[in-house]
Formats: C-alpha cells, sequence, structure tokens
C-alpha cells in the first residue's frame, strides 16, 4: 500500500540548479499535474511550472518525468508509477529546450526556427478571402491529424537526434507544420515547406520512433517525415546521402532481393568519398571477417516475382 | 520608457485577429503582450464550432434567423444593433479563416461543414471536428509568424493608466526578468479572456482566466456591464469539470437521470437536448435538487448517452471529446455513458464596450474585445458557437479600430503612469520582502467556494448577500497575503496574487449586479424572482468603481427589431 | 513439451556483416529444440528507407515475406533484428487494418502468385522466449550461468517503438531484456543510455551526429560498470562495435567496451563454444572480458 510519493524536482533560478525534493500523499487518480499544484500550493510556492488549459489542448504543461516526457494535465500518476514501478518520481523541464526558471521553458528560439518551413498556407488561386475556399472530405482528412498539434514539445524533448544535433535539425513539430501545409490542398506551394525542411536536415532523422511514440495527439510524425523524403525526391533533390542511401536498398532489392552491404557506402556516398573517409573502417571489417569483398549477395529465389511487385507498384504510382 | 502606437493585450484569438489587423497596411508600431505563449490561450479550448449562417447545410438558413436565434438566446439583453452586425459579417470571416488555412471539417460538397447547435434554428455551427478554436488559433498565431507580428511573451498586465479621462499608457511586467516597465501607448486593445476562475475549481476555464486586463479596465475607471451573466455549460465532466463539446448534443447526444428519462422533455420538449444552455444547465441542477440525479452533494451528476451515435460517427465528429472522457473521466463513452454536470463556462458581461464597430470603451485609446469585454451581443445568455465567432470577428474590428485611434490620437503625457509605474515596483518589492501573513491560495478557495454555492446557477438574495459579506472580507484579508516567493525573476507567486486581486475585484462586481437584479433572465436565475422582469430590468447593468466603492448604474438596451417575448424551446 | 516452430526471417545483415548472428541464432535454437524455417526466398524488409522512396513496395515487399511465411503454416515468423521486426510488423498492421490498401497488395501479390492473408504473427526471439518458450523453461536449459558478469541491456528504438505496433511492453521502462540477463544468471547494470537510439539509420548522412552517440553509448555503460553491452538488434550491434573505433577517434574518454548479441549471450549461458557462436566475429574483441570473468 502506497502512502507517499517522493517527487525530487530540479530547480532551476537563472543561475544555479539543484534538485528539491517533496513528499505528498498518496491520493488515487491523481494527475502530475495535481502533484506539481499541491506542491505550489502547500509546501512551496516558489516552484515553477506552466500549466493552462488543464485538459490537453492548450499544450503548456509537458514535462520529464523519470526521462520520458508526459503531458502533465493528462497522465495519471498512477500510470507513471506503474511504469517505473517506483513512488520516487524525478521531474525535470523538456529536453532539447532553454529553460527559464525550474520546469518552464523558452519557446521563441523553436518558433524563429519553424519560421523556416512557412508555417503558413499560400493560397492557390481557386481560393479568396470573400469567398474562401472548396476542399473535399478527403483532402480534409490528410491535415486533420497533422493540424492536431498543440506544440507540447514532448516530441523535441524525445527526440534522439536533438539531443546530439550541434546545428539545424527541426523539431518534430516543425517537420509535421512543414508537411502540414505541404499537403493541404489550398497550397499553391508545397515546395516553399518541403524546400527549407529540406535543407534543414531532413535526412538527418533517425527513424528512432521517439517522436510518434510520445506524441499526446497520437500524431504520425515519422510517416509524414518519410512523406516529406518522398515529397523532396519528386522537386528533384536526389544527390544526397540520404536520397542515395534509401535508393540503395530500394534498388538492391529489387535486383537482387538483399541488400549490398558492400556497396553500400559508395552507392551512398560515392567512390571518392568512401575511399577517403570509410577505407580504415573497411579494413576492420575485412579484417575480422564481417564483409568479405569477394562475396556478392545471390539472387534471391523468386526474384522476378519481386520485380514484378515493382511494376506493379510503379504501374499503381503512374495511375 | 517602452513606445508603441498599439499594444495588443492578450495572444488569443481576438488579440492575435486586432495585431493582424492594426498593423495591415499601416506604418504603426504595434505590439502584443501576453502572460503565457500565445498557442496557449484558451481560444483554443473552444470545441464545437463557429456560427455563421452560411447555408450551406440548410438553405433556408440566414442573417435574419442567426440574429433572430441570437437576440432570442441573449433574453433580449443584447444590443440588437450591434448582434446583426455582428450575424452579417460572420460569413465572409469564415472565408478570411479559411484563406489563411483553417482546417475546418468539410461537406460533401467541399464547403465548410456546419453542425447543429443549442438554440440555433438552422445548423450554422461550422467546425473542425470538435477543435475549432484550437483549429483557428494555431492558424492566426501562424498568421502573426508571417507577419512578423512582435509578441512580448510572459509579459504580464498591472494596470493601465488613465489621468482624467486620458489613456497614457500602461504598466507590465517582464516576469521572465523581473522588470516592471511603463509602455507608452496611442492606442491599446485588451483582448485578456474570461474571468470564470471566479469559480476557481467549478470552471471549464484554463488556470489562467483572471480577468486581468477586465480588472485593469475597472480600475481605471471604466465600468463593468453585466458582469451577473455568468454562463454555466450543461456538460463540463462530473469529477473535474473539464468541458464536454455542446457538439455532444448538436450530434444527437441523450441527457438521462437516474430513471433512465430524457429529461429535457419537461423543460423544452421541443428542443430537447438542444435547447440552449442556461436551460439545459438549470434543468440539469433541477434533477438533482429533485432526487433524480446520480450522486450526493459536490458530487452529484447526471448521465450524458451518446452510444447510439455509433463508433464511426463519435471518431469523426467527437474524438477530442472521446478522448477527454477516457483520460479525465476514464470513460468510453462509444459504449459507456458520461457523468456531466454544469460548469462555469463563460462571462457574458465584461468591459462596457460603447463602439460595437471600433470596440471602443468610454476612454478613448482603450478599446476592448472578446470575453473580456462587453459589447453586447450575448445579453443574458450566450448561444455556443457565438464565442469563437466574436472574438475571431471583433478581434478584426477592434484592430481596425485601434488602428485609426492610433493614426488620430497624439501619445499622451506620461504623469500618472510613472506614479503607477513606481507604485507597482514599491509593491513588488513589498511583496518579495513580506515573511508572513495569509497564502493568496487561500482567499481564492474562500471566493470560488462562496461564488459556487452563493452565487451560482440559482440565486438568492439572502445567499448573495452572504457571498457579499465572504468576498468583502476575502478583500481585507488580500490585504495581509504573502506570496513566499523573494525571486525577482518569474516570480509567478506574484503573478498569482494579483490574479487573485484581480478575481476579488471582479467577484464583487458579479455578485453585486446579481443581487441588484431582481429578476431572472438567460444565466441569471433567481429562486425568489423566478420571472423576467423587462418593466425595471431590461437593461444593461454597468458596475462603476470609483476610489474604491462600487457604483451600479443601467443603460438601456439597443432595440431595433425584436421586441422581447416569452422565451420558449 | 511443445515444440516451438517458426518461419525464420533472417534478415540482411544475418547474410553478410552479422553471420555471428545468425549462427548464434541458429545454435541456441537448437539447444533449445526450437525448429527455425527459414522463408524460401525472403527479401530485406526495407529497413526504414524504401518507405521513403516508395511506401507501397515497402509494404508490399514485406506482405510477400509475411506471406512466404504464412504458406509454412507456421503460427509466428521470428526475426533477431529489431528494424526487421518493425517493418514486417507494421505492414503487417497496414494490410490488416486497411482493407482498401491490402487488395491493393495483393494485385500486386497475385504477379508472384503470392497472397497476403493475414495468419502469421510476427514476433522476435526475444519475446518468443518470454511469451512462447517461457524464462522457467529457459532457465532449465543453463548450464553455464554467466556469474558475475555485468550486462548493459541496449534494446534499441525498433523493439519498443512505436508501441501501437510492437506493443510488446512499456517503452518508457521495459524489462524483457533484464529478465532474460536475469536467466542466465549474468547481472543488469543500469545506465543512462540505456533506452537510447544506435542512429544506425542515419549513419551516413548524420554522420557526426550518429558517432557522438556512440561515444555516449559506449561510454555511460562503461561508467556505469559493465562489463560489455548486450542487445537483441544486428543493427544496434553493428553501431556499437564496428563503429566505436571511429567514435573513440578524437574522443577524449575511453569508451572501448565489447558488444554481443543477445543470441551470442544467451548461447554462452547454453554452453555454445564462443567459435559457435561467432564471437571473434567483432570488431571490438569480447574474449579477453569473458576469459577474466571465467565464462570461457
Amino acid at each position: 500500500m502506497m502512502n507517499s510519493l517522493t517527487i525530487k524536482i530540479k530547480r532551476y533560478d537563472g543561475e544555479k540548479t539543484w534538485y528539491q525534493s517533496y513528499i505528498l500523499p498518496y491520493e488515487k487518480g491523481r494527475t502530475i499535474l495535481w502533484s506539481l499544484t499541491t506542491i505550489r500550493e502547500t509546501l512551496d510556492s516558489t516552484l515553477v511550472y506552466t500549466s493552462a488549459c488543464q485538459h490537453g489542448i492548450c499544450g503548456s504543461c509537458a514535462i520529464k518525468v523519470n526521462g520520458k516526457s508526459f503531458l502533465a494535465c493528462q497522465t495519471p500518476l498512477d500510470k507513471v508509477i506503474e511504469t517505473f514501478q517506483t513512488t520516487e518520481l524525478i521531474y525535470e523541464p523538456l529536453a532539447n529546450f532553454t529553460v527559464i526558471r525550474d520546469l518552464a521553458v523558452a519557446w521563441e528560439p523553436k518558433m524563429a526556427k519553424m519560421k523556416k518551413i512557412k508555417p503558413w498556407l499560400i493560397p492557390t488561386e481557386e481560393g479568396s478571402e470573400e469567398k474562401g475556399f472548396l476542399q473535399s472530405n478527403e483532402d480534409f482528412h490528410k491535415i486533420a491529424s497533422s493540424t492536431d498539434c498543440i506544440l507540447c514539445g514532448i516530441c523535441a524533448s524525445e527526440c534522439n537526434q536533438l539531443h546530439v544535433n550541434e546545428s539545424n535539425f527541426l523539431e518534430p513539430f516543425i517537420w509535421n507544420r512543414a508537411y502540414r501545409y505541404a499537403v493541404d490542398s489550398r497550397d499553391k506551394s508545397p515546395e516553399a515547406h518541403v524546400g527549407p525542411a529540406y535543407e534543414n536536415e531532413l535526412w538527418k532523422c533517425l527513424h528512432c520512433m521517439a517522436c510518434v511514440t510520445n506524441c499526446p495527439k497520437h500524431i504520425d510524425l515519422t510517416e509524414e517525415i518519410s512523406s516529406l523524403r518522398k515529397m523532396s525526391i519528386r522537386m528533384g533533390e536526389t544527390k544526397n546521402q540520404g536520397a542515395r542511401h534509401a535508393f540503395a536498398f530500394f534498388n538492391d532489392v529489387k535486383n537482387n532481393g538483399h541488400l549490398n552491404e558492400m556497396m553500400l557506402p559508395i552507392k551512398t556516398d560515392g567512390v571518392i568519398k568512401t575511399a577517403a573517409t570509410k577505407l580504415p573502417f573497411a579494413l576492420r571489417m575485412i579484417k575480422t571477417g564481417k564483409i568479405n569483398p569477394l562475396e556478392r549477395p545471390k539472387k534471391v529465389d523468386g526474384i522476378e516475382g519481386v520485380q514484378k511487385i515493382y511494376d506493379y507498384a510503379e504501374e499503381v504510382e503512374n495511375k | 520608457m517602452k513606445k508603441y502606437d498599439v499594444v495588443v493585450v492578450g495572444a488569443g484569438g481576438a488579440g492575435m485577429q486586432a495585431a493582424l489587423n492594426a498593423a495591415k497596411g499601416s506604418k504603426l508600431s504595434v505590439v502584443v503582450l501576453s502572460k503565457i505563449f500565445p498557442t496557449r490561450s484558451h481560444t483554443g479550448a473552444a470545441q464545437g464550432g463557429i456560427n455563421a449562417a452560411l447555408g450551406y447545410r440548410d438553405r433556408t438558413d440566414s442573417i435574419e434567423k442567426h440574429f433572430k436565434d441570437t437576440v432570442k438566446g441573449s433574453d433580449f439583453l443584447a444590443d440588437q444593433d450591434a448582434v446583426h452586425f455582428f450575424c452579417e459579417n460572420m460569413p465572409k470571416i469564415i472565408s478570411e479563416l479559411d484563406y489563411i488555412g483553417v482546417p475546418f471539417s468539410r461537406d460533401v460538397n467541399g464547403h465548410v461543414a456546419q453542425r447543429p447547435f443549442g438554440g440555433a434554428s438552422s445548423p450554422r455551427t461550422c467546425y473542425s471536428a470538435d477543435k475549432t478554436g484550437h483549429a483557428i488559433l494555431h492558424a492566426l498565431y501562424e498568421q502573426c509568424l508571417k507577419n512578423d507580428v512582435i509578441f512580448l511573451d510572459d509579459w504580464f498586465l498591472l494596470s493601465l493608466s488613465v489621468d482624467n479621462g486620458i489613456f497614457e499608457g500602461l504598466v507590465a511586467m517582464n516576469m521572465r526578468e523581473g522588470k516592471i516597465e511603463a509602455i507608452q501607448a496611442r492606442a491599446v486593445v485588451i483582448a485578456t479572456g474570461g474571468f470564470g476562475r471566479v469559480f476557481w475549481s467549478r470552471t471549464t476555464n484554463a488556470i489562467n482566466m483572471t480577468g486581468d486586463g477586465t480588472a485593469a479596465c475597472f480600475n481605471a475607471g471604466i465600468p463593468l456591464k453585466d458582469p451577473e451573466f455568468v454562463q454555466f455549460h450543461p456538460t463540463g465532466l462530473a469529477s473535474t469539470g473539464v468541458l464536454l463539446s455542446e457538439a455532444c448534443r448538436g450530434e444527437g447526444g441523450y441527457l438521462l437521470n437516474k430513471e433512465g428519462e430524457r429529461f429535457m422533455e419537461r423543460y423544452a420538449p421541443g428542443k430537447m437536448e438542444l435547447a440552449p444552455r442556461d436551460l439545459v444547465a438549470r434543468s440539469i441542477e433541477t434533477e438533482i435538487k429533485e432526487g433524480r440525479g446520480f450522486g450526493e452533494g459536490m458530487k452529484s451528476y447526471v448521465l450524458m448517452d451518446l452510444r447510439h451515435l455509433g463508433a464511426e460517427k463519435i471518431m469523426e465528429r467527437l474524438p477530442h471529446v472521446r478522448e477527454l472522457a477516457l483520460n479525465f473521466e476514464g470513460v468510453d463513452l462509444v459504449n459507456e455513458l458520461v457523468p456531466i454536470r454544469p460548469s462555469c463556462h463563460y462571462m457574458m458581461g465584461g468591459i462596457h464596450v460603447t463602439d460595437f464597430q471600433t470596440l471602443a470603451t468610454p476612454v478613448d485609446g482603450i478599446h476592448a474585445v472578446g470575453e473580456c469585454c462587453s459589447v453586447s451581443i450575448h445579453g443574458a445568455n450566450r448561444l455556443g458557437g457565438n464565442s469563437v465567432a466574436d472574438v475571431v470577428l471583433f478581434g478584426k474590428f477592434a484592430g481596425i479600430g485601434a488602428r485609426q485611434t492610433a493614426e488620430r490620437r497624439d501619445f499622451a503625457p506620461t504623469g500618472k503612469l510613472e506614479e503607477e509605474l513606481k507604485r507597482w515596483r514599491e509593491e513588488f518589492g513589498r511583496m518579495r520582502a513580506k515573511k508572513s501573513g495569509i497564502k493568496f491560495f487561500e482567499i481564492r478557495d474562500r471566493m470560488a467556494e462562496t461564488m459556487w454555492y452563493n452565487v451560482g446557477i440559482f440565486r438568492t438574495e439572502t445567499e448573495m448577500a452572504q457571498a457579499l459579506k465572504t468576498i468583502d472580507a476575502a478583500i481585507e484579508a488580500y490585504k495581509d497575503v504573502y506570496i513566499g516567493d523573494s525571486s525577482e525573476k518569474y516570480n509567478m507567486a506574484f503573478i498569482n496574487y494579483v490574479e487573485v486581486g484581480n478575481l476579488l475585484k471582479l467577484a464583487k462586481a458579479v455578485a453585486l449586479g446579481a443581487l441588484n437584479r431582481k429578476e431572472s433572465r438567460g444565466s441569471h436565475a433567481r429562486a425568489d424572482y423566478p420571472k423576467r422582469d423587462d418593466q425595471h430590468f431590461l437593461a444593461h447593468t454597468l458596475v462603476y468603481y470609483d476610489g474604491g466603492n462600487y457604483r451600479l448604474e443601467y443603460a438601456p438596451v439597443k432595440i431595433t427589431t425584436y421586441q422581447p417575448e416569452e422565451r420558449k424551446y | 513439451m511443445t515444440t516451438f516452430r517458426y518461419g525464420f526471417f533472417p534478415g540482411c545483415t544475418l547474410e553478410s556483416a552479422e553471420k555471428e548472428l545468425k549462427m548464434s541464432t541458429l545454435k541456441v535454437a537448437e539447444a533449445l529444440e526450437i525448429e527455425l524455417i527459414e522463408l524460401k526466398g525472403w527479401t530485406c524488409c526495407g529497413a526504414s528507407h524504401i518507405q521513403d522512396i516508395d511506401e507501397l513496395v515497402g509494404t508490399s515487399i514485406n506482405a510477400r515475406n509475411i506471406a512466404l511465411g504464412e504458406a509454412l503454416h507456421v503460427d509466428k515468423i521470428i526475426t533477431v533484428c529489431n528494424t526487421c521486426t518493425l517493418m514486417l510488423r507494421q505492414s503487417k498492421k497496414k494490410l490488416d487494418e486497411r482493407k482498401e490498401l491490402r487488395d491493393k497488395v495483393n494485385e500486386g501479390l497475385s504477379r508472384a502468385n503470392l497472397k497476403y492473408k493475414g495468419t502469421t504473427e510476427v514476433t522476435h526471439l526475444l519475446w518468443a522466449l518470454i511469451e512462447d518458450y517461457g524464462l522457467e523453461n529457459l532457465k532449465k536449459k543453463v548450464v553455464r550461468p554467466l556469474t558475475g558478469l555485468k550486462v548493459a541491456n541496449f534494446y534499441g528504438c525498433h523493439i519498443l517503438m512505436p508501441p501501437k505496433i510492437m506493443g510488446f511492453e512499456n517503452p518508457a521502462n521495459p524489462q524483457s531484456m533484464e529478465m532474460i540477463v536475469d536467466v542466465l544468471g549474468a547481472e543488469n547494470v543500469p545506465f543512462s543510455q540505456r533506452l537510447a537510439c544506435c542512429g544506425f539509420h542515419a549513419v551516413f548522412p548524420a554522420e557526426k551526429e550518429v558517432n557522438r552517440l556512440t561515444q555516449m553509448n559506449c561510454l555511460s555503460p562503461k561508467e556505469a560498470g559493465a562489463d560489455c553491452l548486450v542487445t537483441p538488434c544486428p543493427l544496434c550491434q553493428m553501431q556499437l562495435d564496428a563503429y566505436q573505433p571511429g567514435a573513440q577517434k578524437g574522443f577524449d574518454k575511453d569508451i572501448q567496451i565489447p558488444v554481443l548479441h543477445l543470441p551470442q549471450l544467451i548461447g554462452l549461458a547454453l554452453g555454445i563454444s564462443p567459435k559457435e557462436l561467432g564471437i571473434k566475429r567483432h570488431i571490438v574483441d569480447a574474449l579477453p572480458m569473458l576469459r577474466a570473468r571465467a565464462l570461457v
């Protein structure tokens, strides 16, 4: 039987950082936000966090609990306790954000980044301020999920690329905005959104699925990133490592069924770059027998069938 | 001293519309000041939709019908010239929102989809599933990004400086730095939202809906119009008060009592569950009072049944509502009944706006728009789907109005402004240094409790007199509050302290307005005066605050077309 | 005892750089009397890349792979790769939930005289050992408990996420690896990068960042006192092992740590020789450490 919770909060006052522990009585059916409010109103009114609507639509209250990000207002403490099998909880501000004080983070730098992908409609000539647009229900559904984003920052906090990225990689919620406008039937210039997405390290997404896993609005962020990549390829952006790498898989499967690992670096980076950068790596691999430069993958049984499936997909695509 | 031509306070739907339109085609410097990041604003919580007589779903719908429904819904307290202006401009506003990319749900012809809503004689509520406010708020924010609107995020309005009727500017705190500054302005647009938090935990409102702008205007001598009219939304979740959209009833949800009856038959045999909010909320409370509800006391409730809509329709039209019921009540409304109870939702009253085309107030230079003000188009009861409509439409005209004001009006001297600045800096210093006293949370809870029990859905003279006493005592106690945080930077305790002060000031106006209105009209239901009294109270309440005293006056209602008649549904 | 029979989907790396994983998987299966029937004519799963070119191709090739398994009349297809598991399950989920897509894909498959029916599940060896084989049974087969071996479990992303497709355990705090390691008699070492991403899928376009990840992913268990990393995914293994010397270059802290495949660790406890498990085929040699722990 649980009687109490120990909540350790990462504090920051603009200069120093420390962890402070609070003990709260356990009450069934409470949320993370309840614990923050209770600490603030009964134990320590210096604690700072952000919260507004309290029902999962304003996106203010995301924090990290025991290393994972949650929307505080709609996450039951019981769920957190069950997940981590402990009543000792550690609250920290979202990762990959600038902290203002305690659990409050700054959004302005993120919005400056978001502007790059032009997160607004570039209207086609079919619409007007006077008449609006016609849009089919099917086309509305293309943007229905992506417009659910509440800018809570959880995807960014969980993003494995952002943890190590020191350049321009965009937050998943920004990919989402680029996608949302690029696929809107009312937008005349998808490339105005996809182009900057491409230029800001679109192919650096690690495919780790942390964003889609943790999104409280269940937005399929990784599928959206994949779609942005397809759109960038259609725009002609094929001469980059990411696209070449993906094409290598695509073509190897079609030709042989299996991947030709030996040729992958060359297909991705080209001979010259591979020779310059991957040589020590390759030699190590050869030495331990991990790769055999003389070995070529055999075509799989039924490769003709695979090729027919490719042909079919191409026909569907062209239809 | 900072100096801007136009300062917009509040970055919700109304504030952002105002900022976009104030800057449009002008060289004016425009800034939006907000105590929270713009997309956190409460416009985003609007679920069900936005009304416009586009006639896509029902060709017989018209501006005249929207007009009539709104006037009738207001229990004839709305100003009919303003309502007409509102209804006739709404269709174009929807097109404008469509044109900036708001993701509206669509009908089979590709038009913006419309659904039935309470108190509406035709299905005219446009929507984006059940996240309409969210969709609009984000689209407006993105337009602000596009147009390089300057935001001062985490800036908190402390007061407006008005010297002998001359508006000078405002005093605000840069919360992150803990610096209080004066800002000189030619025009200001107050768009700070409602103050439902006078009921603290018994409201669907966000935690920051504390009426800061309304209180600042009130302090500056601008009266509050009709503050006693508080809308209780019929379908708050029983245990948390979280709002379940009116779209639930719009899409065909039933309300059931303990006997399993669709009890709305007793109160509105014609419109049933689709009667307006005030009527449905009172019906639910009557059922509970008369022993036909579930549970006891504060935990009483009735049930809403959506199961007959089927999973597919629920997922298509009410996905957010379903999630809310799952997350906050543990109920899947696809196959379970949802416990619901009315919850304070909306303030019809607010800053006295005197010109519905410019949203001007009695003080030249100060404009007000959205829930913080009263135009009044909602009168004694607002119709569902008319509030997001209100903010986007009047936000636009407030922006245009403020632009015109700023182009015409020069900066005023700053004598009083500097005094105000000094006063607030001292106050901040004093509160940071104060080491003992009463916690403001306690005072806030005392206020909320008395407001819920004594100035709630049914009101009586004795109870409201009691409420006034309690509020007066709380106002007295507030003088000895301590905040428990001596920090300079991001001192939320100080902000909350000021917010509670604002709430107290406004709560008293609500109670006074209610006590003096000896009739029942719209949301204001007096058990001791159950009838509407047009002879004495077909008038707007105006509450003034001068020198710490509250004074009430009444102003005529503009009636252009519809004479008051009995309101039947 | 029940017989355990699976359609085996090895995945590309098992045919080339990670041959030792195929060796060790087959050896372990044999020792546990699990029958693995390799799908005849299987192709690459797309490795999370093909969908970036053509989603229909990505789904179709996996529909084909699963159909090959269905033809074997097995309940489940088994893999030993996180990404293969995700790719197959993702396609399966789409095909099972969207009839329109299934019909479209089946039209393509019909040209190869195949049909996706949706009758076979897709699992990973890690899951199968827990939910099919049973930890108790596994424990009975342990002949050389890995006493004293300090193991850092590196899950890799795709065995956990997204849970709507994977769903075996809570990705915020999985326990399956720890349960297996317990049964094998080794000691679990908690470390901060336990649930981190290895970065393998973007090692070319995001070389610098993935290099940084490898530094952190190797340093964290090492500082926590682990003897080795173990992972259920050959791609994580390759990233952490084969790219480790590159990551070490220019990094001032020593990150050297051996990285084992899960079946190798199990194989050791089952008494299978390091040679049969292909332990020598790693870039960072695990044998000195195993010898020091008297496990070989």
